[in-house]
């Protein structure tokens, strides 16, 4: 499967954020989006995820030489700052999710199953998710796109505000997730790039590149990937 | 301390004037054509400090003009019971000492300081002591003009009036050097914002005095004013050394302004409240529950979860209503002449009903609790923007705000029939059916209104900040024509068929409207 961008343009006044993007980006991977400050890369986010009206540009799904546009359903979005329906607990809206979408989702589980998948102790279960810390909001939300299972997961930032033991158990659920879908995370954290993600992709000047790994060590790899980071401002 | 004066003035006048020209880019039409860089642009600068020392002069003189021409001599004329002129001392100097204790200057956290002495680490005694001065000599120079003015007119003698502006000051004071000397004792936060429960009732004691004891014609004596007058600026004086030689302002301001480190934004503040707001309305009822499944499932909790703010107000209008048709029927049995007068306004004034209906309503509550609260996080998920997900909300939301309106819409609409029916009845029966059915139809349009509109428009942004122009406007346009209907005169009878019709004719083409656009229209705003 691929997801496939072709001519994504987005302008705010006269400043270009996205300049006539077309990238393909195939699943199986874990993509690392790396960008300066005010790159764009949550723009791009917006623009995939049709919360924001792009100028130009469409975005397919690819699959056995044929493709058709993505649909909201193709499209899991994590946000850094986690977003659950505060009035329900974590159970409920669970229960919702899953009865609204009984058809679409593989292999459905018990309920307390996904809890225990996503380490929730079973007395947080009944809570109300206005309750909930930062963490567990977002624990609660990146389960909810797992099991919707899109084709395409965009992380903004997710595991920036977690504590240690929760980023970690989020990074191993990530590596499980990925195949046979794109998961794109995007980060300002460098290391995680290179320790979670398959391929690194900058964005700058509005637009997208892969920065290749080649048979660099890590360090190597590093100074690479700031060097484009750095040339590119210059261009 | 004159150049640490200069220093922070600029600061705030830079910040003024950068405040100043973003206001001005924030015109919608202007928005457009200037350009961001603005701030940089000289004429734009120069423009800005003119409105900035304008307002500066203004805010010295204007206030202490409104305080005392409204709060001492306009409610003072209302005594008539002791000499003008006492009164106007009176009331002068009771409110002065409350202004004294909650009205300081030096320990109002504002933005000032905290830019000045946290952000930019001014030396924070010498700050401190320059801003007092000058915060002073605004006091004395704001209200001399004004003490003289309606000092002279009350026929306050001129010595007085030229000591007042003093007493304030030496009242300020007083008040900083006890707060200063309470702070050493105790380390208390002196930020004059947070009073606690007796200086409260403090104010409202010397506030009941202030105009209560005129009220009654009792003054103090001008002698004793006079006496605690001059004790006040003798203090005054005194405590000018405290003020001047305390040295822990540092820590004093660590303390009054580590609040404000954290979200300076009013913006974000506002935003912030509103969603702390938005979610304490959500019940913590542990016993609520929901047998249904889906849809409805979720919809229900919603509804249950957020009764108080959702049907508390219903409950009230109907309550109300009950009320106020029960005393009609009750006016009208008792008395024929109320009788005739009821019955022809029944007939002619069902149009302002349409005003009543439309403040009623509590469509707006319902979308902002249902933004905030819910579909705020949920439109982030792909499967809840899906547009047939979208639109089977919309019909059970529609159905349940209807509901919620429905109560206090019955009560009026046969409470109309009821009172035309005891006050005289009429001579076409169909008025009996018209008049109910046309709160009805009143109720429902408005509920369809603001749930289209909520579902067209989707006016919040992710920070759940209204920001949809179209909507401001709408929201006008729905005001003005329900304002203008107001002002018709027709008879019940055709103004009420006109109105079902309006409303079925309206449901149907939202209804449409819905169904072919809120697919795409209803997702966040960035």
């Amino acid at each position: 499967m691929e997801f496939i961008i072709e001519n994504l343009s987005k302008k705010f006044g006269t400043k270009e954020v996205l300049k006539q993007i077309d990238f393909t980006f195939e699943s199986g991977n874990i993509y690392g989006l790396l960008g300066r400050n005010g790159a764009g890369k949550t723009t791009l986010f917006n623009c995939v995820n049709r919360d924001l009206k792009a100028d130009s540009g469409s975005f397919f799904i690819g699959e056995n030489g044929t493709r058709r546009p993505t649909v909201p359903e193709d499209i899991g979005y994590v946000l850094s700052t986690p977003t659950v329906p505060e009035f329900l607990t974590a159970r409920e809206f669970l229960k919702f999710f899953v009865e609204i979408n009984e058809k679409s989702i593989r292999e459905l589980r018990p309920l307390d199953e996904y809890f225990e998948m996503m380490n929730i102790v079973p007395e947080d279960r009944d809570r109300l998710l206005k309750d909930y810390s930062h963490g567990m909001k977002n624990k609660m939300q990146m389960l909810i796109n797992i099991i919707a299972s899109p084709n395409i997961l965009l992380l903004d930032e997710p595991l920036t505000s977690l504590d240690v033991v929760v980023a970690e158990e989020m990074k191993q659920l990530l590596r499980r997730q990925k195949d046979g879908r794109v998961i794109i995370f995007s980060t300002h954290i460098m290391e995680l790039a290179l320790d979670l993600c398959d391929k690194i992709v900058i964005l700058n000047h509005g637009e997208l590149e892969v920065v290749d790994k080649e048979n660099l060590d890590n360090g190597e790899f590093k100074d690479k990937i700031i060097q484009a980071l750095r040339e590119e401002e210059h261009a | 301390m004159l150049k640490t004066f200069q220093t922070a003035y600029l600061l705030k006048n830079t910040y003024r004037v950068n405040g100043i020209i973003y206001s001005i880019k924030q015109i919608p039409l202007l928005r457009r054509v200037l350009p961001d860089s603005l701030y940089r642009i000289r004429g734009f600068k120069i423009l800005g400090n003119i409105l900035s020392v304008g307002w500066e002069v203004v805010s010295t003189f204007l206030g202490k003009f409104l305080y005392l021409l409204l709060l001492v001599c306009g409610l003072g004329e209302l005594f008539d019971k002791a000499p003008q002129w006492q009164v106007f001392l009176h009331i002068f100097f009771v409110l002065t000492i409350i202004g004294a204790y909650m009205n300081t200057y030096l320990f109002n956290p504002t933005r000032d300081k905290y830019y000045a002495i946290s952000l930019m680490r001014m030396n924070a005694r010498t700050y401190m002591l320059s801003y007092y001065i000058y915060a002073m000599l605004r006091v004395v120079v704001g209200f001399l003009p004004f003490t003289l003015l309606f000092g002279r007119m009350s026929g306050v003698p001129l010595w007085i009036c030229l000591l007042l502006p003093l007493l304030v000051a030496g009242g300020k004071l007083v008040c900083v050097w006890i707060y200063l000397f309470r702070y050493e004792k105790t380390g208390r936060n002196p930020d004059e914002n947070k009073l606690n429960k007796w200086d409260w009732i403090l104010a409202a004691v010397l506030l009941a005095a202030a105009y209560g004891l005129p009220y009654l014609g009792i003054v103090i004596p001008w002698q004793a004013i006079v006496a605690l007058m001059v004790l006040a600026i003798a203090g005054g004086v005194c405590s000018v050394k405290k003020v001047a030689r305390f040295t822990f302002y540092r820590e004093l301001c660590q303390m009054m302004l580590a609040e404000k480190k954290s979200g300076l934004d009013p913006r974000v503040t506002s935003q912030k409240l509103v969603q702390d707001a938005s979610r304490k309305k959500i019940s913590t009822d542990t016993s609520i529950t929901s047998k249904k499944k889906g849809f409805d499932y979720f919809n229900e909790l919603f509804i249950k979860r957020h009764r108080r703010i959702l049907w508390n107000s219903a409950r009230r209008v109907t309550i109300g209503a009950l009320v106020v048709v029960a005393v009609g029927v009750g006016a009208c049995l008792l008395n024929a002449q109320v009788a005739r007068a009821t019955n022809e306004s029944l007939m002619r004034l069902l149009p302002v009903f349409l005003f009543f209906m439309y403040a009623l309503n509590r469509g707006t509550t319902f979308t902002q609790a249902l933004f905030i609260n819910c579909d705020h996080s949920m439109l982030t998920y792909g499967f809840y923007k899906k547009p047939d997900t979208i639109l089977k909300l919309f019909w059970i939301r529609l159905r349940e705000i209807t509901k919620i309106n429905l109560a206090p819409a019955v009560v009026i609409g046969l409470g109309l029939s009821i009172l035309l029916y005891v006050s005289g009845g009429t001579e076409a029966p169909v008025n009996y059916v018209v008049l109910p059915v046309s709160i009805l139809a009143m109720s429902v349009l408005f509920s369809v209104h603001y749930l289209t509109l909520y579902y067209l428009l989707q006016p919040y942004t992710a920070e759940t900040e209204l920001k949809s122009g179209t909507y401001k406007i709408l929201s006008w346009v729905t005001y003005l024509f329900c304002y203008a209907l107001m002002q018709v005169r027709m008879s019940s009878l055709v103004f009420g068929a006109a109105m079902i019709a309006f409303s079925l004719l309206y449901c149907a083409v939202a209804g449409v409207l819905v169904y072919k656009y809120a697919g795409r229209t209803f997702r966040l705003r960035n």
